[in-house]
């Protein structure tokens, strides 16, 4: 029962990251394979000041996912200077960027041993402990950015994000400015990626940089390619599918030490073969 | 003495070595609809670049109504009063045709996060406002009963009917049309040429770039001729299809 508890929370905390990722390359249409880094840093944040008992879980989750928008703000500015696939180059660099600070950063991250015994979350003083109230605590993060995401589908902003997907020009010709519009949507997919860092921390009470590499990045674009672009069903179905295939490879008898790299196979055969055949994910739209 | 309404003077554009406009002057009266014609490459779609923003010339300067549009962004010119449509249109494929207007519509509550996540029910209830406004709009230029369809499923003459549209939508009172009659069929031509007469009665200027003869001379006020990169003529469609000389640029040889 354990088990299936951790699968829920965890995926539904990828739901967060999901939503952060489709938000930024499926709607806006800004490739970025750095998220992960900021889902790091936001992870980092909260474990540090819960760690040193600065403060409570809510407001280290508010800082860490007001450092994140910020930080993806930055992350992604050069991608109003530089079109497409110059961007994917520079958002690559800032990933690896970001996993050697979170290696070689012993004081701050703990370097490659990572931060072991993040207090577990509390609200308002109360601590959260058992399996069932980490799951509700999931729930209720994930299910607030599902709103906010459903909200911003529906309401004009979703609608100029996807028109600047389709074309930038055509939106300044209709006198809307493409920068705000998209330095929005990174601070919004900051914010996401940021409250996500929170959650997982003190749901793992251990962070280390091999969560937060480019293999992360590149997990968080395969969720978003094969759950759907641009829709709510398909950030959700995405992580939980996605999740659901390390758990099932440890049913099958395989070693450990082959059990990554064939978990690592199997997404990029995936992310292949998806968009070849399917590119509008199980639930969702052409990326 | 007033402000000409549009003035350009003395505008300089080169792609490296091309001179794409030379010494380019003219003006622009209030209400009138000016055609600008011209042969393949005679510069007209740089000087609607020129004037909304999307290419700073190399000198020279555009001034509307008096205010100079120098370094300002293209939304910002929109802002003023001065919209266009490109040739190859431009349109948003995955939005529906009442998307593609709502887009272009000006200050648009719930179009930036903020607003879209904390005060939805505000958002939705101006949105119906907007959406009644854009539906107006389509059912000026005749494409009210495709409101709903996604671009993708329309016919090329809808499409630059929708075109027409959006630029509508931003509100502008000038507004640069980049061939909205080519490639259609004569009873859509007719269409367009009725709706572009409409717009000047209802006080829109309209600044045309067009091949088509026939269109110029029904459509018309003014034209300015272009060719590489300078403007050789200025008058009406009269003047300018009788000159001899520029029908020898125009159409390669005698008529």
């Amino acid at each position: 029962m354990d088990f299936l508890w951790s699968y829920i929370a965890l995926a539904e905390i990828y739901v967060l990251l999901g939503l952060s990722t489709n938000l930024l390359v499926g709607i806006a249409g800004i490739f970025s394979v750095s998220q992960a880094a900021v889902f790091g840093v936001g992870a980092y944040i909260v474990a540090y000041f819960l760690m040193h008992e600065v403060m409570g879980f809510l407001p280290a989750r508010l800082i860490a996912a007001s450092c994140c928008v910020a930080l993806n703000v930055l992350v992604t500015l050069p991608s109003l200077r530089v079109s497409g696939d110059y961007f994917v180059v520079t958002s690559f660099g800032i990933q690896l960027l970001a996993t050697a600070i979170f290696v070689n950063w012993t004081a701050g991250t703990g370097g490659a041993n990572g931060l072991p015994g993040i207090p577990p979350p509390d609200l308002f003083g109360f601590p959260i402990e058992s399996n069932a109230q980490l799951v509700l605590l999931c729930s209720a993060g994930s299910g607030l950015g599902c709103l906010a995401f459903w909200l911003i589908m529906r309401a004009p902003f979703g609608r100029l994000l996807r028109a600047i997907r389709e074309d930038e020009l055509a939106v300044a010709a209709a006198g809307k400015g493409v920068l705000r519009a998209k330095v929005s949507a990174a601070a919004l997919a900051g914010a996401f990626a940021g409250s996500a860092g929170g959650l997982y921390a003190t749901f793992l009470s251990f962070v280390d940089p091999s969560s937060f590499d480019l293999d992360a990045s590149i997990l968080l674009l395969t969720m978003v390619v094969v759950g759907g672009a641009r829709t709510l069903p398909g950030s959700i179905l995405g992580p939980f599918l996605l999740l659901a295939l390390p758990q099932a490879l440890a049913l099958i008898d395989i070693p450990t030490s082959i059990a990554a790299s064939a978990r690592q196979l199997i997404y990029g055969v995936l992310l292949i073969v998806f968009m070849l055949f399917r590119p509008q994910g199980l639930a969702g739209e052409k990326l | 003495m007033t402000a000409p309404y549009l003035q350009a003077s003395a505008i300089e554009v080169s792609f490296g070595g091309l001179r794409a406009l030379q010494d380019c002057s003219f003006t622009i009266a209030q209400g009138r609809i000016t055609c600008l014609v011209g042969p393949n490459g005679a510069g007209k779609t740089t000087i609607f670049n020129a004037i909304t923003g999307f290419l700073k010339p190399d000198s020279g300067s555009v001034t509307f109504k008096g205010r100079a549009l120098d370094g300002l962004k293209p939304q910002d010119i929109v802002a003023l009063g001065i919209a266009r449509t490109f040739q190859n249109l431009r349109l948003f494929q995955d939005l529906t045709a009442l998307d593609n207007v709502l887009v272009g519509l000006p200050d648009m509550a719930g179009e930036e996060p903020i607003g879209a996540i904390f005060r939805p029910f505000h958002a939705a209830r101006a949105l119906a406002g907007r959406r009644t406004e854009a539906r107006a709009i389509l059912e000026h230029v005749g494409l009210a009963h495709r409101a709903n369809e996604f671009v993708r499923n329309l016919s090329y003459g809808e499409q630059k009917l929708l075109t027409v549209a959006r630029v509508l939508a931003t509100g502008a009172e000038l507004i640069l049309l980049d061939e909205p009659a080519s490639g259609l069929s004569a009873g859509a031509l007719d269409a367009v040429m009725a709706l572009l007469r409409r717009m000047q009665a209802e006080g829109k200027t309209l600044l045309v770039v067009e091949h088509n003869t026939r269109v110029v001379q029904k459509i018309a006020d003014d034209v300015l001729f272009l060719h590489q990169g300078h403007l050789m003529a200025q008058g009406t469609p009269e003047q300018i299809i009788s000159d001899p000389a520029l029908a020898e640029i125009y159409f390669g040889g005698a008529i």
